[in-house]
């Protein structure tokens, strides 16, 4: 049941395909005014890119959040009065394979018996901790989340190489069939063509 | 100082008119001295927490009402006035119950009389989350904007929103600050933080607002303090535990918490207060390129202000926001014009309107952009609408009492006879004028190294610079060798 109120969601929502760059770009605007943008590479239909916007309550447009793919990079000199992370700091992003949910970590430049890895079924999120108290980090996994599917920690690995955690999380089946239908509907979508198309549903 | 010794020396006779140009030598000298303390001054002050400078009324911390409304004599920089502050009290009263909307209140009374006293006392009683917007009559005419958009901001601005939002927001224990400033004294300030919870620990990048802010806020390695990303405003929670036993001479204030668990960067829901202006011009300006082409007035559309006021009614019945209506201070009444005024009769009937104060200091006169006459120059229609405030001139007593609150103001210590000079030149002259001459005497008597202001240093600058009447006086005696002569008005009109 609650699969579906996803999928009606996807369906309901306007799209807008473009293909550019290689990728097969897709807009979406939800009926409650948010918005999400996804890219595909075109050969081997993995998602590169997946992120939202909303508005705030009161009509300030958001910035985008990026749940899948590399972190939108703000021009440094930007803004030089703030407060932002340190570049020698860990860097958290989510890379998925066609099989898994995928988190990789750089900078961690620790040895692989400090880092612990569990799930935390009740607060439905996957807890990164580490012995020397240098790195800690809390999240949940959207897509479940969305689809309100349970999570287990039969699911979960990760590795350590090259100063990079990655904690890799299997697909269950619901989300495997439903990446693959969303993939058809997609592909249905005429796709724009390169150049500068005017995106309706912006 | 040589300079000052042959001015000082010199005789001042007014008289002689040769003498003139070297008498005004010495006024202008004076003032640029002010004027030096003021530029030599701000680099010293730039780095120290306070940095306000002293205003006309920066002496007025409230109305000085006890808890039943019965006005004190002196209190919080307020002197006498007692019918006309309590009675500013019940307004008061009536604007933090917040349930009525659109009174007006007018003080009236002669110039020098405490009425934007009032209104700033009234302002500082409501705290900071109340909003309170001051504007002067003559504001409202601007080439760029029409009177009455001008009039409706400024409504809009003076009525809040509160509202829940969720903010990102660093909470962490410090672990080191690091700031390196530029050998040559100039240019941006780079540093690092080190922030830690139980579990993690990041290092932080800071920009030269932050390090500003942090130096203000003094913090320092084993403080627990929280970042608000979005804006850079910083907290101190208080000192963690771990450090609790590395001085043994602390503040008996100092608070000790707990070093905060998790991550270090959380969402947390905020609750803060916009004003209605904020959410139009939010939801108004043309977003992204298209802003360069659409030649923003700062006009905003009535459709916009329709649906906003729509939206927080909605809000405000969901329960997701509060409204709080504020203050609007208009000083100088009188320069508004008919038009303003029939707007101001439509604006207070909605029930999205502010308590509204206005100040005026003139008796019946012509209403601008009319040929009739009315009281204080409003027409007779919102008179009626309005509760009106008198102000009645201080008494000598009185006068005295503003004059030392203004000498502690403004740090210059004055003589018992200097005091009784000055009280004198205040209720034969004006108020605002002995007040001037505070910091020019404070200055002179500093000149000739003296502590206390004496006498003399009053009569100096007494002699110094003319008070209205003595320079009229003067225009009088000697209009033949002024230009424009020929040119005469008796009185001042403001049309």
């Amino acid at each position: 049941m609650a699969v579906q109120s996803w999928i009606d969601d996807l369906k309901s929502s306007q799209k807008t395909a473009l293909i550019h760059d290689g990728k097969r770009k897709i807009h979406y605007l939800f009926t409650d005014g948010k918005e999400m943008a996804e890219e595909y590479d075109l050969k081997t239909d993995e998602l590169i890119c997946r992120k939202w916007r909303q508005k705030s309550a009161l009509g300030v447009q958001g910035v985008w959040q990026v749940e899948v793919g590399e972190p939108v990079n703000m021009p440094a000199a930007l803004d030089p009065d703030v407060i932002k992370e340190n570049c020698s700091n860990p860097l958290f992003m989510r890379k998925d394979t066609k099989n898994s949910f995928q988190w990789r970590i750089r900078n961690l430049p620790y040895p692989k018996d400090v880092f612990s890895v569990s799930v935390e079924p009740s607060e439905r999120c996957i807890i990164i901790k580490t012995t020397n108290k240098k790195y800690y980090k809390k999240f949940n996994v959207p897509d479940l989340d969305r689809n309100k599917l349970p999570l287990s920690a039969s699911a979960l690995s990760y590795t350590h190489a090259n100063n990079t955690l990655i904690v890799s999380y299997q697909k269950p089946k619901e989300i495997l069939t439903l990446e693959q239908e969303l993939l058809k509907e997609v592909k249905k979508l005429k796709g724009t063509g390169e150049g500068d198309v005017d995106c309706k549903t912006h | 100082m040589n300079l000052y010794k042959i001015y000082s020396s010199f005789k001042l006779q007014r008289s002689k008119c040769d003498c003139f140009h070297l008498w005004s030598r010495f006024q202008i000298f004076l003032l640029v001295q002010l004027a030096q303390m003021a530029a030599t001054k701000v680099p010293e002050v730039r780095d120290i927490t306070r940095i306000e400078r002293i205003g006309a009324h920066s002496h007025i911390r409230g109305l000085g009402l006890d808890d039943a409304l019965e006005p004190r004599q002196v209190s919080q920089g307020m002197v006498g006035q007692l019918a006309s502050r309590r009675a500013a009290g019940v307004i008061l009263e009536m604007i933090k119950d917040g349930h009525i909307a659109g009174r007006a209140v007018l003080i009236a009374g002669q110039p020098g009389t405490g009425k934007t006293a009032i209104a700033m006392g009234i302002a500082q009683s409501l705290g900071p989350d109340t909003p309170f917007t001051a504007l002067a009559g003559s504001e409202i005419f601007s080439l760029e904007m029409s009177k009455t958009e001008a009039l409706s901001q400024a409504f809009r601005k003076a009525i809040g929103v509160r509202i829940k939002e969720e903010t990102e927001i660093i909470e962490g224990e410090v672990v080191e600050i690091q700031i390196d400033r530029p050998a040559t004294g100039t240019g941006a300030k780079v540093g690092k933080l080190t922030l830690k919870t139980t579990e993690m620990e990041t290092i932080y990048d800071l920009g030269n607002k932050m390090i500003d802010s942090l130096s203000k806020e003094k913090v320092q390695a084993g403080d627990v303090i929280t970042i608000d990303k979005a804006t850079g405003k910083i907290t101190k929670l208080g000192r963690s535990f771990t450090r609790a036993r590395d001085y043994d001479a602390m503040g008996a204030q100092t608070k000790f918490v707990q070093c905060p668990e998790g991550e270090l960067q959380k969402r947390k829901e905020v609750v803060h207060t916009v004003s209605l202006h904020e959410i139009d011009v939010i939801n108004s300006r043309t977003q992204g390129f298209l802003a360069l082409f659409s030649g923003d007035t700062g006009e905003i559309k009535s459709e916009v202000r329709e649906q906003i006021n729509a939206k927080v009614c909605e809000w405000r019945e969901e329960g997701k926001a509060e409204i709080i209506p504020g203050v609007l201070f208009i000083d100088e009444v009188h320069m508004l014009d008919m038009e303003c005024f029939s707007f101001l009769n439509r604006a207070l009937e909605s029930d999205l309107s502010p308590v509204l104060i206005m100040a005026t200091n003139r008796g019946i006169t012509r209403i601008r952009g009319t040929n009739y006459q009315s009281p204080h120059g409003i027409p007779i229609d919102l008179l009626d609408r309005l509760l009106i405030i008198a102000t009645s001139p201080y008494t000598e007593k009185e006068t005295r009492q503003i004059l030392k609150i203004r000498c502690e103001e403004e740090d210059v210590e004055l003589s018992e006879e200097a005091h009784t000079v000055l009280t004198r030149i205040g209720m034969e002259t004006s108020l605002r004028y002995a007040i001037q001459l505070i910091s020019t005497a404070g200055l002179v008597c500093r000149k000739r190294k003296g502590t206390e202001v004496q006498v003399e240093d009053i009569k100096r600058v007494y002699s110094l610079f003319l008070d209205e009447a003595r320079s009229s006086q003067y225009m009088k005696e000697y209009q033949d060798s002024f230009l424009f002569n020929e040119a005469q008005s008796a009185s001042m009109d403001t049309s």
